[in-house]
Protein backbone atom coordinates (compact mmCIF):
# COMPACT_ATOMS: atom_id res chain seq x y z
CA UNK A 1 0.00 0.00 0.00
CA UNK A 2 2.71 2.25 1.07
CA UNK A 3 4.52 1.91 -2.28
CA UNK A 4 2.07 1.89 -3.61
CA UNK A 5 1.46 5.48 -2.54
CA UNK A 6 4.61 6.31 -2.95
CA UNK A 7 5.03 5.10 -6.27
CA UNK A 8 1.47 7.11 -7.30
CA UNK A 9 2.79 10.42 -5.55
CA UNK A 10 5.59 10.18 -7.47
CA UNK A 11 4.16 10.03 -10.92
CA UNK A 12 1.73 12.89 -9.87
CA UNK A 13 4.45 15.40 -8.88
CA UNK A 14 6.16 14.11 -12.41
CA UNK A 15 3.00 15.06 -14.19
CA UNK A 16 2.60 18.32 -12.88
CA UNK A 17 6.31 19.45 -13.20
CA UNK A 18 5.91 18.94 -16.41
CA UNK A 19 2.35 20.49 -17.10
CA UNK A 20 3.97 23.82 -15.57
CA UNK A 21 6.75 23.37 -17.64
CA UNK A 22 4.65 23.14 -20.66
CA UNK A 23 2.55 25.72 -19.75
CA UNK A 24 5.96 28.21 -18.99
CA UNK A 25 6.84 27.93 -22.07
CA UNK A 26 3.92 27.58 -24.14
CA UNK A 27 3.00 31.03 -22.67
CA UNK A 28 5.97 33.02 -23.57
CA UNK A 29 5.76 31.49 -26.65
CA UNK A 30 3.16 33.96 -28.22
CA UNK A 31 4.66 37.35 -29.06
CA UNK A 32 2.70 40.48 -26.87
CA UNK A 33 4.02 40.05 -23.90
CA UNK A 34 2.95 42.26 -20.69
CA UNK A 35 5.46 44.61 -21.41
CA UNK A 36 4.28 45.49 -24.90
CA UNK A 37 0.64 45.31 -23.56
CA UNK A 38 1.68 48.10 -20.60
CA UNK A 39 3.37 50.49 -22.66
CA UNK A 40 1.28 50.08 -26.13
CA UNK A 41 2.84 52.29 -28.45
CA UNK A 42 4.37 54.92 -26.58
CA UNK A 43 7.05 53.05 -25.20
CA UNK A 44 10.70 53.91 -26.28
CA UNK A 45 12.94 50.44 -27.63
CA UNK A 46 15.09 51.04 -24.07
CA UNK A 47 12.12 51.72 -21.92
CA UNK A 48 10.59 48.77 -22.88
CA UNK A 49 14.14 46.33 -22.69
CA UNK A 50 14.34 47.83 -19.03
CA UNK A 51 10.97 46.97 -18.18
CA UNK A 52 11.65 43.22 -19.93
CA UNK A 53 14.81 42.51 -18.14
CA UNK A 54 13.18 43.52 -14.91
CA UNK A 55 10.62 40.99 -15.24
CA UNK A 56 13.43 38.77 -15.90
CA UNK A 57 11.99 37.75 -19.63
CA UNK A 58 15.50 38.69 -21.59
CA UNK A 59 16.24 35.59 -19.91
CA UNK A 60 16.13 32.08 -22.13
CA UNK A 61 13.11 30.54 -21.28
CA UNK A 62 14.65 27.42 -19.90
CA UNK A 63 16.89 30.00 -16.89
CA UNK A 64 13.61 31.86 -16.12
CA UNK A 65 11.74 28.71 -15.73
CA UNK A 66 14.27 27.31 -13.25
CA UNK A 67 13.87 30.15 -11.39
CA UNK A 68 10.92 30.73 -11.26
CA UNK A 69 10.47 26.95 -10.10
CA UNK A 70 13.50 27.31 -7.29
CA UNK A 71 11.17 30.32 -5.94
CA UNK A 72 8.22 28.26 -5.91
CA UNK A 73 9.74 25.36 -4.58
CA UNK A 74 10.48 28.13 -1.22
CA UNK A 75 7.12 29.34 -1.30
CA UNK A 76 6.99 32.11 -3.22
CA UNK A 77 5.20 32.08 -6.33
CA UNK A 78 6.40 35.71 -7.32
CA UNK A 79 4.28 38.81 -7.60
CA UNK A 80 1.57 39.73 -9.97
CA UNK A 81 3.35 41.87 -13.34
CA UNK A 82 -0.11 43.91 -13.54
CA UNK A 83 -1.41 44.69 -9.71
CA UNK A 84 2.16 44.50 -8.43
CA UNK A 85 0.30 41.82 -5.26
CA UNK A 86 1.84 38.56 -4.26
CA UNK A 87 0.32 35.60 -6.36
CA UNK A 88 -0.10 33.42 -3.13
CA UNK A 89 -2.64 36.31 -1.97
CA UNK A 90 -4.22 37.05 -5.32
CA UNK A 91 -4.61 32.96 -6.07
CA UNK A 92 -5.41 32.09 -2.19
CA UNK A 93 -8.19 34.48 -2.27
CA UNK A 94 -9.45 33.06 -5.68
CA UNK A 95 -9.35 29.76 -4.71
CA UNK A 96 -11.34 29.78 -1.68
CA UNK A 97 -13.96 31.58 -3.85
CA UNK A 98 -13.85 28.43 -6.36
CA UNK A 99 -13.44 26.34 -3.27
CA UNK A 100 -16.89 27.41 -1.89
CA UNK A 101 -18.81 27.27 -5.17
CA UNK A 102 -17.18 23.65 -6.10
CA UNK A 103 -18.10 22.43 -2.58
CA UNK A 104 -21.09 23.63 -2.35
CA UNK A 105 -21.96 22.08 -6.25
CA UNK A 106 -21.11 19.06 -5.20
CA UNK A 107 -23.14 18.44 -2.35
CA UNK A 108 -26.30 19.49 -4.55
CA UNK A 109 -24.87 17.07 -6.90
CA UNK A 110 -24.77 14.03 -4.72
CA UNK A 111 -28.19 14.67 -2.91
CA UNK A 112 -29.85 15.42 -6.13
CA UNK A 113 -28.26 12.73 -8.24
CA UNK A 114 -27.02 10.37 -6.49
CA UNK A 115 -30.82 9.22 -5.29
CA UNK A 116 -32.42 9.88 -8.66
CA UNK A 117 -29.07 7.35 -10.07
CA UNK A 118 -30.46 4.69 -7.71
CA UNK A 119 -34.25 4.93 -8.77
CA UNK A 120 -33.82 5.00 -12.31
CA UNK A 121 -31.34 2.02 -11.97
CA UNK A 122 -34.19 0.13 -9.62
CA UNK A 123 -36.58 0.72 -12.00
CA UNK A 124 -34.78 -0.18 -14.99
CA UNK A 125 -36.62 0.64 -18.31
CA UNK A 126 -39.66 1.31 -16.76
CA UNK A 127 -41.77 4.76 -17.14
CA UNK A 128 -39.79 6.81 -13.96
CA UNK A 129 -36.24 5.63 -15.71
CA UNK A 130 -37.03 6.61 -18.53
CA UNK A 131 -38.11 10.20 -16.93
CA UNK A 132 -35.00 10.47 -14.84
CA UNK A 133 -32.73 9.11 -18.00
CA UNK A 134 -34.55 12.26 -19.89
CA UNK A 135 -33.88 14.78 -17.48
CA UNK A 136 -29.91 13.17 -17.77
CA UNK A 137 -29.29 13.42 -20.95
CA UNK A 138 -30.82 17.21 -20.96
CA UNK A 139 -28.64 17.93 -18.62
CA UNK A 140 -25.24 16.50 -20.18
CA UNK A 141 -26.25 18.24 -23.13
CA UNK A 142 -27.24 21.95 -21.83
CA UNK A 143 -24.57 24.19 -22.01
CA UNK A 144 -23.51 25.48 -18.51
CA UNK A 145 -23.54 29.13 -18.84
CA UNK A 146 -26.91 28.87 -20.87
CA UNK A 147 -28.51 27.64 -18.26
CA UNK A 148 -27.40 29.91 -16.03
CA UNK A 149 -28.43 32.53 -17.80
CA UNK A 150 -32.24 30.99 -18.01
CA UNK A 151 -32.13 30.45 -14.44
CA UNK A 152 -31.04 34.40 -13.58
CA UNK A 153 -33.74 35.28 -16.10
CA UNK A 154 -36.41 32.91 -14.78
CA UNK A 155 -36.25 34.32 -10.94
CA UNK A 156 -35.46 37.88 -11.96
CA UNK A 157 -38.59 37.61 -13.94
CA UNK A 158 -40.29 35.47 -11.25
CA UNK A 159 -39.22 36.90 -8.45
CA UNK A 160 -37.94 40.04 -9.42
CA UNK A 161 -34.83 39.10 -7.28
CA UNK A 162 -31.13 39.13 -8.72
CA UNK A 163 -27.79 38.45 -6.97
CA UNK A 164 -25.55 41.34 -5.17
CA UNK A 165 -23.56 42.79 -7.33
CA UNK A 166 -20.05 42.30 -5.01
CA UNK A 167 -19.09 39.52 -3.65
CA UNK A 168 -18.66 39.24 0.39
CA UNK A 169 -16.83 35.87 2.02
CA UNK A 170 -18.82 33.89 4.10
CA UNK A 171 -16.71 35.50 7.04
CA UNK A 172 -18.05 38.67 5.69
CA UNK A 173 -21.72 38.21 5.10
CA UNK A 174 -22.67 35.20 5.03
CA UNK A 175 -26.52 35.57 3.94
CA UNK A 176 -24.64 37.89 0.70
CA UNK A 177 -22.20 35.48 0.37
CA UNK A 178 -25.14 32.78 -0.31
CA UNK A 179 -27.05 35.04 -2.40
CA UNK A 180 -24.26 35.80 -4.54
CA UNK A 181 -23.59 31.94 -4.91
CA UNK A 182 -27.05 30.19 -5.11
CA UNK A 183 -27.51 31.08 -8.85
CA UNK A 184 -24.23 29.87 -9.56
CA UNK A 185 -24.53 26.11 -7.71
CA UNK A 186 -28.13 25.95 -8.78
CA UNK A 187 -27.08 26.20 -12.63
CA UNK A 188 -23.95 24.15 -12.20
CA UNK A 189 -25.11 21.74 -9.30
CA UNK A 190 -28.40 20.78 -11.31
CA UNK A 191 -26.16 19.99 -14.79
CA UNK A 192 -23.92 17.99 -12.52
CA UNK A 193 -26.45 15.67 -10.84
CA UNK A 194 -27.44 15.03 -14.33
CA UNK A 195 -23.92 13.43 -14.89
CA UNK A 196 -24.12 11.55 -11.70
CA UNK A 197 -27.42 10.34 -12.02
CA UNK A 198 -26.46 8.83 -15.00
CA UNK A 199 -22.76 7.52 -13.68
CA UNK A 200 -24.92 6.26 -10.64
CA UNK A 201 -27.63 4.20 -12.73
CA UNK A 202 -25.46 2.64 -14.52
CA UNK A 203 -23.68 1.08 -12.07
CA UNK A 204 -26.99 0.36 -10.18
CA UNK A 205 -28.67 -1.59 -13.10
CA UNK A 206 -25.36 -3.77 -13.53
CA UNK A 207 -25.48 -4.74 -10.04
CA UNK A 208 -28.92 -5.54 -10.21
CA UNK A 209 -27.78 -8.14 -13.10
CA UNK A 210 -25.47 -9.64 -11.01
CA UNK A 211 -25.93 -13.01 -9.75
CA UNK A 212 -25.59 -12.71 -6.48
CA UNK A 213 -28.44 -10.26 -6.69
CA UNK A 214 -30.94 -13.02 -8.32
CA UNK A 215 -29.67 -15.36 -5.53
CA UNK A 216 -30.80 -13.33 -3.54
CA UNK A 217 -34.38 -12.48 -4.39
CA UNK A 218 -34.94 -16.11 -5.64
CA UNK A 219 -34.28 -17.18 -2.06
CA UNK A 220 -37.17 -14.92 -0.83
CA UNK A 221 -34.69 -12.34 0.82
CA UNK A 222 -36.90 -9.21 1.29
CA UNK A 223 -36.58 -6.49 -1.36
CA UNK A 224 -35.28 -3.63 0.85
CA UNK A 225 -32.57 -6.50 2.47
CA UNK A 226 -31.05 -7.17 -1.33
CA UNK A 227 -31.29 -3.26 -2.13
CA UNK A 228 -28.98 -2.56 1.25
CA UNK A 229 -27.05 -5.45 1.67
CA UNK A 230 -26.08 -6.19 -1.90
CA UNK A 231 -26.97 -3.24 -4.10
CA UNK A 232 -25.99 0.02 -2.34
CA UNK A 233 -22.87 -1.84 -0.83
CA UNK A 234 -21.49 -2.65 -4.25
CA UNK A 235 -23.00 0.68 -5.56
CA UNK A 236 -21.17 2.70 -2.80
CA UNK A 237 -17.46 2.34 -4.70
CA UNK A 238 -18.47 3.86 -7.93
CA UNK A 239 -20.34 6.38 -6.04
CA UNK A 240 -16.93 7.49 -4.77
CA UNK A 241 -15.09 7.16 -7.69
CA UNK A 242 -17.54 9.56 -9.58
CA UNK A 243 -17.78 12.15 -7.01
CA UNK A 244 -14.13 12.72 -7.85
CA UNK A 245 -15.08 12.48 -11.25
CA UNK A 246 -17.94 14.93 -10.87
CA UNK A 247 -15.82 17.42 -8.39
CA UNK A 248 -13.04 17.74 -11.75
CA UNK A 249 -15.84 18.63 -14.20
CA UNK A 250 -17.01 21.20 -11.64
CA UNK A 251 -13.38 22.75 -11.36
CA UNK A 252 -13.86 22.95 -15.28
CA UNK A 253 -17.57 24.32 -15.13
CA UNK A 254 -17.09 26.91 -12.48
CA UNK A 255 -14.50 28.81 -14.90
CA UNK A 256 -16.90 29.52 -16.93
CA UNK A 257 -19.86 29.94 -14.77
CA UNK A 258 -17.26 32.46 -11.98
CA UNK A 259 -17.05 34.67 -15.59
CA UNK A 260 -20.56 34.70 -16.04
CA UNK A 261 -21.86 35.83 -12.51
CA UNK A 262 -18.89 37.94 -12.13
CA UNK A 263 -17.88 35.75 -8.99
CA UNK A 264 -14.05 36.59 -7.82
CA UNK A 265 -12.60 32.95 -8.26
CA UNK A 266 -9.58 31.03 -10.06
CA UNK A 267 -11.31 30.81 -13.49
CA UNK A 268 -12.15 34.24 -13.90
CA UNK A 269 -8.68 35.38 -12.23
CA UNK A 270 -7.06 33.28 -14.56
CA UNK A 271 -9.05 34.52 -17.52
CA UNK A 272 -8.07 38.18 -17.13
CA UNK A 273 -4.46 36.88 -16.25
CA UNK A 274 -4.08 35.26 -19.78
CA UNK A 275 -5.52 38.06 -21.25
CA UNK A 276 -3.29 41.25 -19.62
CA UNK A 277 0.07 38.43 -19.78
CA UNK A 278 0.06 38.18 -16.03
CA UNK A 279 2.55 35.25 -16.17
CA UNK A 280 2.91 34.68 -12.77
CA UNK A 281 -1.00 34.51 -11.98
CA UNK A 282 -1.60 32.13 -15.22
CA UNK A 283 1.28 29.68 -13.41
CA UNK A 284 0.06 30.02 -10.32
CA UNK A 285 -3.54 29.65 -10.59
CA UNK A 286 -3.26 26.64 -12.74
CA UNK A 287 -0.72 25.05 -10.42
CA UNK A 288 -3.97 25.05 -8.05
CA UNK A 289 -5.84 23.22 -10.74
CA UNK A 290 -3.63 20.57 -11.78
CA UNK A 291 -2.43 20.10 -8.41
CA UNK A 292 -6.22 20.26 -6.85
CA UNK A 293 -7.02 17.82 -9.93
CA UNK A 294 -4.49 15.42 -8.92
CA UNK A 295 -5.15 15.53 -4.99
CA UNK A 296 -8.71 14.52 -6.16
CA UNK A 297 -7.62 11.46 -7.76
CA UNK A 298 -5.28 10.12 -5.11
CA UNK A 299 -7.72 11.03 -2.87
CA UNK A 300 -10.16 8.63 -4.75
CA UNK A 301 -7.72 5.79 -5.67
CA UNK A 302 -7.11 5.62 -2.00
CA UNK A 303 -10.52 5.58 -1.12
CA UNK A 304 -11.27 2.87 -3.48
CA UNK A 305 -8.61 0.50 -2.25
CA UNK A 306 -9.77 1.56 1.36
CA UNK A 307 -13.98 -0.19 0.46
CA UNK A 308 -12.75 -2.75 -1.87
CA UNK A 309 -11.21 -5.68 -0.36
CA UNK A 310 -10.26 -7.07 -3.76
CA UNK A 311 -8.15 -4.59 -4.71
CA UNK A 312 -6.42 -4.88 -1.21
CA UNK A 313 -5.01 -7.94 -1.42
CA UNK A 314 -2.85 -7.19 -4.80
CA UNK B 1 -32.60 -0.87 -22.15
CA UNK B 2 -32.51 -4.40 -20.58
CA UNK B 3 -31.85 -7.73 -22.96
CA UNK B 4 -35.39 -8.60 -22.28
CA UNK B 5 -36.80 -5.81 -24.13
CA UNK B 6 -35.21 -6.23 -26.89
CA UNK B 7 -35.45 -9.31 -27.40
CA UNK B 8 -39.46 -9.62 -27.16
CA UNK B 9 -39.87 -7.46 -30.00
CA UNK B 10 -39.42 -8.95 -33.01
CA UNK B 11 -39.60 -7.42 -35.91
CA UNK B 12 -37.06 -5.85 -39.01
CA UNK B 13 -39.04 -3.41 -40.81
CA UNK B 14 -38.59 0.07 -40.20
CA UNK B 15 -40.97 0.95 -37.59
CA UNK B 16 -40.23 -2.18 -35.35
CA UNK B 17 -36.54 -1.24 -35.31
CA UNK B 18 -37.57 2.71 -34.34
CA UNK B 19 -40.01 1.06 -31.73
CA UNK B 20 -36.70 -1.08 -30.30
CA UNK B 21 -34.68 2.13 -30.40
CA UNK B 22 -36.65 4.94 -29.94
CA UNK B 23 -33.54 7.11 -29.04
CA UNK B 24 -31.54 6.63 -31.79
CA UNK B 25 -33.87 7.00 -34.40
CA UNK B 26 -35.06 10.43 -32.51
CA UNK B 27 -31.39 11.69 -32.71
CA UNK B 28 -30.89 10.68 -36.53
CA UNK B 29 -33.87 12.42 -37.40
CA UNK B 30 -32.72 15.76 -35.58
CA UNK B 31 -29.21 15.28 -37.30
CA UNK B 32 -30.29 14.34 -40.53
CA UNK B 33 -32.27 18.21 -40.04
CA UNK B 34 -29.37 19.60 -38.55
CA UNK B 35 -27.30 18.55 -41.52
CA UNK B 36 -29.70 19.95 -44.37
CA UNK B 37 -29.60 22.74 -42.60
CA UNK B 38 -26.19 22.91 -42.88
CA UNK B 39 -25.84 22.46 -46.17
CA UNK B 40 -28.38 24.41 -47.05
CA UNK B 41 -29.12 27.30 -44.63
CA UNK B 42 -30.82 29.22 -47.88
CA UNK B 43 -33.72 26.86 -47.53
CA UNK B 44 -34.62 27.53 -44.00
CA UNK B 45 -33.58 31.28 -43.29
CA UNK B 46 -36.28 34.20 -43.27
CA UNK B 47 -33.63 36.79 -43.92
CA UNK B 48 -30.14 37.31 -44.33
CA UNK B 49 -28.08 37.09 -41.21
CA UNK B 50 -25.85 40.13 -41.52
CA UNK B 51 -28.33 42.44 -42.65
CA UNK B 52 -29.23 45.18 -40.33
CA UNK B 53 -32.14 47.20 -39.78
CA UNK B 54 -31.86 49.40 -36.38
CA UNK B 55 -35.65 50.49 -36.71
CA UNK B 56 -36.17 46.89 -35.55
CA UNK B 57 -33.59 46.44 -33.16
CA UNK B 58 -34.18 44.41 -30.12
CA UNK B 59 -37.69 43.15 -30.95
CA UNK B 60 -38.98 40.26 -29.08
CA UNK B 61 -40.49 37.23 -31.42
CA UNK B 62 -42.84 37.98 -33.76
CA UNK B 63 -44.38 36.61 -37.08
CA UNK B 64 -42.18 38.21 -39.02
CA UNK B 65 -39.06 37.46 -36.58
CA UNK B 66 -39.45 34.21 -34.78
CA UNK B 67 -36.48 34.25 -33.10
CA UNK B 68 -36.33 37.88 -32.52
CA UNK B 69 -33.91 40.26 -33.68
CA UNK B 70 -30.87 41.46 -31.95
CA UNK B 71 -29.21 45.28 -31.17
CA UNK B 72 -29.11 46.07 -34.22
CA UNK B 73 -31.59 44.63 -35.73
CA UNK B 74 -30.85 41.19 -37.29
CA UNK B 75 -32.82 38.40 -37.59
CA UNK B 76 -31.78 36.30 -34.66
CA UNK B 77 -33.56 32.90 -36.19
CA UNK B 78 -31.58 33.01 -39.78
CA UNK B 79 -28.63 33.67 -37.62
CA UNK B 80 -29.09 30.57 -35.48
CA UNK B 81 -29.71 28.79 -39.06
CA UNK B 82 -26.47 30.23 -40.66
CA UNK B 83 -24.61 29.64 -37.32
CA UNK B 84 -25.65 25.73 -37.38
CA UNK B 85 -22.98 25.41 -40.36
CA UNK B 86 -20.19 27.75 -38.84
CA UNK B 87 -20.44 25.88 -35.42
CA UNK B 88 -20.73 22.35 -36.40
CA UNK B 89 -18.20 22.43 -38.75
CA UNK B 90 -15.61 23.81 -36.65
CA UNK B 91 -16.53 21.15 -33.90
CA UNK B 92 -16.95 18.03 -36.70
CA UNK B 93 -13.92 19.42 -38.31
CA UNK B 94 -11.65 19.87 -35.17
CA UNK B 95 -12.55 16.50 -33.77
CA UNK B 96 -11.85 14.52 -37.21
CA UNK B 97 -8.63 16.12 -36.51
CA UNK B 98 -7.80 15.03 -32.58
CA UNK B 99 -9.27 11.30 -33.70
CA UNK B 100 -6.94 11.03 -36.80
CA UNK B 101 -3.93 12.43 -35.08
CA UNK B 102 -4.58 11.41 -31.58
CA UNK B 103 -5.32 7.78 -32.96
CA UNK B 104 -2.65 7.11 -35.17
CA UNK B 105 -0.72 8.11 -32.32
CA UNK B 106 -2.06 6.11 -29.94
CA UNK B 107 -2.14 2.98 -31.97
CA UNK B 108 1.95 3.41 -32.57
CA UNK B 109 2.35 4.05 -28.96
CA UNK B 110 0.35 0.79 -28.23
CA UNK B 111 1.36 -1.48 -30.65
CA UNK B 112 5.44 -0.87 -30.97
CA UNK B 113 5.60 0.43 -26.99
CA UNK B 114 8.95 0.77 -25.64
CA UNK B 115 10.42 4.77 -25.25
CA UNK B 116 7.57 6.25 -27.80
CA UNK B 117 5.36 5.00 -25.82
CA UNK B 118 6.47 6.42 -22.70
CA UNK B 119 7.22 9.77 -23.95
CA UNK B 120 3.94 10.00 -25.47
CA UNK B 121 1.87 8.63 -21.94
CA UNK B 122 3.44 11.28 -19.62
CA UNK B 123 2.56 13.95 -22.04
CA UNK B 124 -1.47 12.62 -22.09
CA UNK B 125 -1.05 12.62 -18.99
CA UNK B 126 -0.09 15.85 -18.52
CA UNK B 127 -2.73 17.18 -20.84
CA UNK B 128 -5.62 15.29 -19.18
CA UNK B 129 -3.94 16.68 -15.90
CA UNK B 130 -6.03 19.97 -17.04
CA UNK B 131 -10.01 19.89 -17.28
CA UNK B 132 -10.71 19.83 -21.19
CA UNK B 133 -12.06 23.67 -20.82
CA UNK B 134 -9.21 25.06 -18.66
CA UNK B 135 -7.08 23.58 -21.65
CA UNK B 136 -9.11 25.30 -24.39
CA UNK B 137 -8.89 28.34 -22.47
CA UNK B 138 -5.20 28.39 -21.98
CA UNK B 139 -4.68 27.93 -25.69
CA UNK B 140 -7.36 29.66 -27.23
CA UNK B 141 -6.37 32.96 -24.62
CA UNK B 142 -2.88 33.14 -25.25
CA UNK B 143 -2.87 32.78 -29.22
CA UNK B 144 -5.65 34.37 -29.33
CA UNK B 145 -9.01 34.32 -30.83
CA UNK B 146 -8.23 33.59 -34.36
CA UNK B 147 -10.86 30.81 -36.00
CA UNK B 148 -7.21 28.40 -36.27
CA UNK B 149 -6.08 28.78 -32.96
CA UNK B 150 -10.14 27.90 -32.26
CA UNK B 151 -9.60 24.59 -34.45
CA UNK B 152 -5.95 24.26 -32.85
CA UNK B 153 -7.09 24.55 -29.24
CA UNK B 154 -10.80 22.24 -29.72
CA UNK B 155 -8.47 19.82 -31.95
CA UNK B 156 -5.84 19.38 -28.71
CA UNK B 157 -8.66 19.09 -26.05
CA UNK B 158 -9.89 15.53 -26.43
CA UNK B 159 -6.52 14.22 -28.07
CA UNK B 160 -5.53 12.09 -25.04
CA UNK B 161 -9.01 10.87 -25.17
CA UNK B 162 -8.60 9.36 -28.77
CA UNK B 163 -5.12 8.61 -27.91
CA UNK B 164 -5.99 6.36 -24.99
CA UNK B 165 -8.45 4.89 -26.64
CA UNK B 166 -6.16 3.69 -29.50
CA UNK B 167 -3.65 2.60 -27.83
CA UNK B 168 -5.69 0.15 -25.26
CA UNK B 169 -7.17 -0.86 -28.36
CA UNK B 170 -4.18 -1.84 -30.29
CA UNK B 171 -2.17 -3.32 -27.42
CA UNK B 172 -5.28 -5.47 -26.95
CA UNK B 173 -4.88 -6.55 -30.44
CA UNK B 174 -1.39 -6.37 -31.07
CA UNK B 175 -1.13 -10.23 -28.71
CA UNK B 176 -3.78 -12.02 -31.06
CA UNK B 177 -3.05 -14.82 -33.00
CA UNK B 178 -3.98 -12.86 -35.90
CA UNK B 179 -1.49 -11.14 -35.09
CA UNK B 180 1.02 -13.58 -35.04
CA UNK B 181 0.18 -15.35 -37.44
CA UNK B 182 0.30 -12.64 -40.01
CA UNK B 183 3.95 -11.85 -38.33
CA UNK B 184 4.95 -15.49 -38.73
CA UNK B 185 4.48 -15.80 -42.21
CA UNK B 186 6.72 -12.49 -43.39
CA UNK B 187 4.60 -9.25 -42.51
CA UNK B 188 6.08 -6.51 -42.14
CA UNK B 189 5.24 -4.69 -38.72
CA UNK B 190 4.34 -1.48 -40.40
CA UNK B 191 1.75 -3.98 -42.85
CA UNK B 192 -0.15 -5.46 -40.07
CA UNK B 193 -0.59 -1.74 -38.04
CA UNK B 194 -2.10 -0.64 -41.54
CA UNK B 195 -3.81 -3.54 -42.41
CA UNK B 196 -5.08 -5.12 -39.11
CA UNK B 197 -4.98 -2.98 -35.85
CA UNK B 198 -6.99 0.01 -38.24
CA UNK B 199 -9.38 -1.76 -39.29
CA UNK B 200 -10.28 -3.38 -35.25
CA UNK B 201 -9.16 0.04 -34.16
CA UNK B 202 -11.34 2.07 -36.60
CA UNK B 203 -14.79 1.38 -34.80
CA UNK B 204 -13.89 2.13 -31.09
CA UNK B 205 -12.32 5.62 -32.54
CA UNK B 206 -15.51 6.22 -34.56
CA UNK B 207 -17.62 5.81 -31.60
CA UNK B 208 -15.47 8.22 -29.22
CA UNK B 209 -16.36 10.87 -32.08
CA UNK B 210 -20.09 10.44 -31.82
CA UNK B 211 -19.75 10.39 -27.62
CA UNK B 212 -16.86 13.40 -27.61
CA UNK B 213 -19.07 15.37 -30.60
CA UNK B 214 -21.56 17.22 -27.99
CA UNK B 215 -19.03 17.75 -25.31
CA UNK B 216 -16.60 19.59 -28.02
CA UNK B 217 -20.13 21.29 -28.61
CA UNK B 218 -20.49 22.90 -25.85
CA UNK B 219 -16.69 23.67 -25.05
CA UNK B 220 -16.58 25.44 -28.61
CA UNK B 221 -19.75 27.60 -27.22
CA UNK B 222 -18.29 28.30 -24.10
CA UNK B 223 -15.23 29.51 -25.75
CA UNK B 224 -17.26 31.24 -28.06
CA UNK B 225 -19.53 32.89 -25.03
CA UNK B 226 -16.04 34.00 -23.15
CA UNK B 227 -15.11 35.94 -26.39
CA UNK B 228 -12.07 33.42 -27.13
CA UNK B 229 -14.53 31.70 -29.74
CA UNK B 230 -15.74 32.83 -33.26
CA UNK B 231 -15.45 36.42 -33.71
CA UNK B 232 -18.41 38.25 -34.76
CA UNK B 233 -20.48 39.54 -36.62
CA UNK B 234 -19.91 36.15 -37.89
CA UNK B 235 -22.92 33.85 -36.81
CA UNK B 236 -21.69 31.13 -34.45
CA UNK B 237 -23.79 29.76 -31.76
CA UNK B 238 -21.41 30.57 -28.79
CA UNK B 239 -20.70 34.22 -30.30
CA UNK B 240 -24.46 34.78 -30.39
CA UNK B 241 -24.69 33.78 -26.70
CA UNK B 242 -21.78 36.18 -26.15
CA UNK B 243 -23.65 38.68 -27.75
CA UNK B 244 -26.78 38.12 -25.88
CA UNK B 245 -25.27 38.32 -22.54
CA UNK B 246 -25.00 42.01 -22.39
CA UNK B 247 -28.75 41.82 -22.65
CA UNK B 248 -29.94 39.13 -20.89
CA UNK B 249 -32.76 41.13 -19.27
CA UNK B 250 -34.09 42.98 -21.81
CA UNK B 251 -33.83 40.97 -24.88
CA UNK B 252 -33.23 37.66 -23.42
CA UNK B 253 -34.55 35.93 -26.65
CA UNK B 254 -31.24 36.28 -28.31
CA UNK B 255 -29.73 33.94 -26.02
CA UNK B 256 -32.76 31.60 -25.63
CA UNK B 257 -32.35 30.46 -29.22
CA UNK B 258 -28.90 29.84 -29.85
CA UNK B 259 -28.96 27.92 -26.35
CA UNK B 260 -31.76 25.90 -27.76
CA UNK B 261 -30.08 25.44 -30.57
CA UNK B 262 -26.98 23.83 -28.77
CA UNK B 263 -28.77 21.73 -26.63
CA UNK B 264 -30.74 20.12 -29.14
CA UNK B 265 -28.18 19.16 -31.13
CA UNK B 266 -26.13 18.20 -27.99
CA UNK B 267 -29.52 16.17 -26.97
CA UNK B 268 -29.79 14.67 -30.24
CA UNK B 269 -25.81 13.75 -30.28
CA UNK B 270 -25.68 12.09 -26.72
CA UNK B 271 -29.03 9.89 -28.16
CA UNK B 272 -26.66 8.32 -31.11
CA UNK B 273 -23.60 8.02 -29.34
CA UNK B 274 -25.41 5.92 -26.64
CA UNK B 275 -27.18 3.94 -28.89
CA UNK B 276 -23.48 3.65 -30.84
CA UNK B 277 -21.73 2.56 -27.56
CA UNK B 278 -24.64 0.39 -26.08
CA UNK B 279 -23.76 -1.90 -29.56
CA UNK B 280 -20.01 -1.87 -29.07
CA UNK B 281 -20.21 -3.25 -25.21
CA UNK B 282 -22.48 -6.08 -26.12
CA UNK B 283 -20.23 -7.26 -28.71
Amino acid sequence: MLAYLVKRLGASLLTALLATFLVFVFVRMVPGDVVAQMMGQAGSDRAEEALRAFFGLDQPVWMQYFAWLGDVLRGDFGVSWTRGMPVTEMVGEAFLVTLELGLLTLALATIVGVPLGIIAGIYEGRALDTTIQAFNILGLAAPVFWVGLMILVGVSATFSWSPPLRFQGPTEDLSENLAMLLLPILSLGFLQAAAYSQFVRQSVVSAMHEDYVRTAIAKGMPTRTVFFKHILRNVAIPIVTFMGLILIQILGGVVIIESLFALPGLGRLLLSAIETRDYPIVQGALLVVVVVAMVVNLVVDLVYHLLDPRLRIS
Amino acid sequence: MSDTVIRTRYGTGLSARIRREPGLWLGLAVMALLLLICLFPGLFATASPFEIDTAAALQGPSAQHWFGTDDVGRDTYSRVIHGARVTLSICAGSLLISALVGGALGMVSGFFGGLVDQVLGRLVDVMLSFPPIVLGIIITGVLGPELQNLILALSVVYMPVFFRIARAGSMAQANLSYVEAARSVGLRESTILRRHLVRNVAPLLMTQYMILFPLILQIQAALGFLGLGVQPPTPDWGALLEQGKDYILFAPWMSVFPGLAVLLTAFALILVGRALQGRIDSR
